[in-house]
């Protein structure tokens, strides 16, 4: 195998240049996320902290990402706005060649169903829900009716090996199952990106490196993933390290011991 | 999505489905909220019953006694005249006689009138005694008037009409009462104090109610009890009127009207000094009466319900700030405002459309011991039933908007952080 064929997953630096700067421009669809300049500003009474001051991203399909940096340098705020969760003070934000950042309430609702799966450190499951039934929450407000969304929800816990913990609620489950359906749901609606904030920060380093290995096979198998977290471990699964310091990029490169380990 | 005109049937499975599953986790609060509309619920169904019920046999009994029957007074009064103290203008109205009732039946238009008295009194009988109980001074027509059979015996004859003679028709159940397995016909017994021969036994039809009163124990001459016994002749003397058949209540009302004034030789300026009282006189001011009941149960139930609702509101606001998070990923999923307000919604909706059943088996189930007591038979109103129902689902709605609105608008990264 040459480097290039591997580099198929990654985009390269001159590649994202270009997106990222031609401003107002429509991206091409492969360009899963781009965003150019974008801000995030929180009024503090009067003081402004500003969380992200013009960030500069771009994501291409098939991409696995992880996002670096110190406490409080904009990694959560980034994340919310790449959810569509949260809406940026400035900058653009392009989401599989559509402008969400000008979107209202109701537009982003139908995005982060449609486009994105979210995993959270905590998990996030609702407690007195089945797995099946977590699982099928994206569905309900997708408008899936009853039978195919079970049949959708089943196959999407089996992926995730939970097939036979269907009927379980979350406290009847290891923290490493829980995540998992919460990656199932996350998946279920077959979103262009799957993000996750500190996914393993709940769990400990084996769990870890279980649900590691759950990323890596989806990340193979085509899905586009961006994965925010502070250890360099976890960090070290994805092929794109992005460090943010003080709400802007300091460094976006490919992860040298990814592609080493790929046996370059 | 399935959803944006109205509400798909399979959001609204899944959102009471949410709603039984919060009220499954807080049992007591869920309880303690619904308890308004229960009230309020229940109580408007149990005097819903018991009125309905009193009603339907109002109905039966002018319809076993003929809806034609109609009847002179000397006042029509909703509430009794204090006979000892009438206003003047009850003073100054003669007695009803049997004169006046004679000349009545001998028009064209009437079939039958005749002077009836009504009483209390007890029976007695060795010493063993009824309640107080109605009593009728009237004449052998009286079964015909009135329905119900004769079951032994026989009815006056006109001879003892005529003399007032001391003997009486008293009801199969009173006859029991105090005669035991002994044969009641031919034997003396007390009826309020004084001697009076058993000759016949009667069953009254189901539930008679007109005239007003209680179910007639004894039915004795009107003579007799004219000259045996002290009658209220303001509010239980009164000439019980039959028009033949094919005359109109109104013609014969008429006709009747006309007769008394030129028996009492009233001038056509001076108003009539007797009333008038139809069968369905008797039924509108029973149904004037009701209807104050009604409109003050509605008050007091509103104020219940209103009570019920602002609960409601004070615990669905509690409800939304405890699962701030679940809203929070509701949202990430893909919840927009619309699916987390009426997720709410309905959880409200669902919590008093439950006070509501619970209020409406408790007001039958309590509607229904009253009328059983009463000896009336109680049927369900339904199109009262359905609206109790339709008015807890509003009052969750009402009052769930402002709880619902507030989680609709949650921002979704803040109900995501909070703890
Ligand atoms: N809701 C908020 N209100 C005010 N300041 C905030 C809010 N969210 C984040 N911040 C501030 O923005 C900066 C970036 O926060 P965050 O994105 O959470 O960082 P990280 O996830 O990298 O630790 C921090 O200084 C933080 O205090
Ligand atoms: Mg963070």
């Amino acid at each position: 195998m040459s480097p290039q064929t591997d580099d198929v997953a990654l985009s390269t630096t001159a590649e994202r240049k270009v997106v990222v700067q031609s401003a107002g421009a429509q991206p091409d669809k492969d360009w899963v996320i781009v965003t150019r300049g974008l801000k995030r500003e929180y009024d503090m009474g009067g003081e402004i902290v500003r969380a992200l001051q013009g960030v500069d991203l771009a994501i291409r399909k098939n991409e696995y990402v992880a996002i670096m940096g110190p406490s409080g340098s904009g990694k959560s705020t980034l994340m919310n706005l790449i959810g569509c969760l949260d809406t940026p003070n400035g900058g653009e934000y392009w989401l599989s060649g559509q402008l969400v950042s000008t979107m209202k309430d109701d537009e982003l609702a139908r995005v982060r169903n449609k486009e994105i799966g979210f995993v959270f450190q905590t998990f996030n499951l609702l407690p007195r829900a089945t797995a099946l039934h977590n699982v099928e929450l994206p569905l309900v407000y997708a408008g899936v009716g009853s039978a195919e969304r079970k049949e959708r929800a089943m196959e999407a816990l089996t992926k995730v090996q939970l097939g036979d913990r269907a009927m379980h609620r979350p406290n009847e489950l290891s923290g490493g199952q829980r995540q998992r359906v919460a990656i199932a749901r996350a998946l279920v609606n077959r979103p262009a990106i799957l993000l996750a904030d500190e996914p393993t920060g709940n769990l400990d380093s084996t769990t870890s490196e279980e649900i590691m290995r759950v990323f890596e096979t989806l990340a193979n198998t085509g899905q586009t993933v961006i994965m925010v977290t502070h250890e360099p471990d976890i960090a070290a699964h994805a092929r794109r390290v992005v460090v943010l310091r003080d709400g802007k990029i300091a460094s976006d490169e490919r992860n040298q011991k990814v592609t080493s380990s790929l046996g370059l | 999505m399935g959803s944006l005109g109205g509400i798909s049937l399979d959001q609204l499975r899944e959102n009471v489905a949410i709603a039984f599953d919060a009220l499954r986790v807080s049992k007591l609060r869920s309880g303690l909220t619904i308890l308004g509309v229960v009230i309020g619920v229940s109580t408007v169904m149990t005097m819903a019953t018991i009125v309905q019920g009193v009603r339907d046999q109002i109905l039966n009994t002018i319809q076993a006694a003929g809806p034609t029957t109609f009847y002179v007074i000397k006042v029509f009064s909703t509430t009794p005249v204090n006979p000892d103290n009438p206003p003047k203008w009850i003073r100054i109205r003669p007695d009803l006689s049997a004169e006046e009732a004679d000349r009545i039946a001998q028009l064209p238009q009437i079939g039958y009138a005749g002077i009836w008295a009504q009483i209390q009194l007890r029976l007695e009988y060795q010493g063993v005694r009824t309640q107080l109980i109605s009593g009728f001074g009237a004449d052998d027509r009286y079964q015909e008037m009135q329905g119900g059979e004769l079951a032994e015996g026989r009815w006056f004859t006109k001879s003892e009409m005529r003399s007032g003679a001391p003997v009486v028709v008293i009801q199969e159940v009173q006859a029991r009462r105090i005669f035991g397995r002994i044969d009641p016909i031919g034997k003396t017994i007390q009826a309020g104090g004084r001697p009076v021969q058993v000759v016949g036994l009667y069953q009254p039809p189901a539930n008679i109610f007109a005239p007003p009163g209680q179910e007639v124990g004894a039915v004795m001459p009107y003579q007799f009890v004219l000259h045996g016994y002290h009658i209220d002749k303001t509010n239980a003397l009164f000439i019980c009127i039959k028009p033949k058949p094919g005359v109109t209540v109104a013609d014969a009302m008429d006709a009747v009207t006309i007769e008394m004034r030129s028996i009492r030789k009233l001038r056509p300026a001076d108003h009539d000094n007797f009333d008038l009282m139809s069968q369905d006189q008797i039924l509108d001011t029973f149904t004037s009466i009701t209807d104050i009941f009604f409109l003050v149960m509605l008050v007091l139930a509103s104020v219940a319900l209103m009570v019920g609702g602002i609960g409601v509101m004070a615990i669905m606001m509690v409800s939304v700030t405890a699962r701030t998070r679940e809203i929070g990923v509701r949202k990430a999923l893909g919840a927009t405002r619309r699916d987390i307000l009426l997720q709410f919604l309905i959880e409200a909706a669902t919590l008093t459309g439950i006070g509501g059943v619970l209020g409406i088996v408790v007001g039958l189930t309590a509607g229904r011991g009253v009328t059983a007591l009463m000896n009336i038979e109680a049927k369900t109103p339904v199109g009262l039933t359905l609206l109790a129902v339709a008015v807890s689902v509003a009052i969750g709605l009402i009052f769930g908007v402002i709880p619902a609105r507030r989680a609709a608008r949650m921002d979704p990264v803040e109900a995501l952080r909070y703890e």
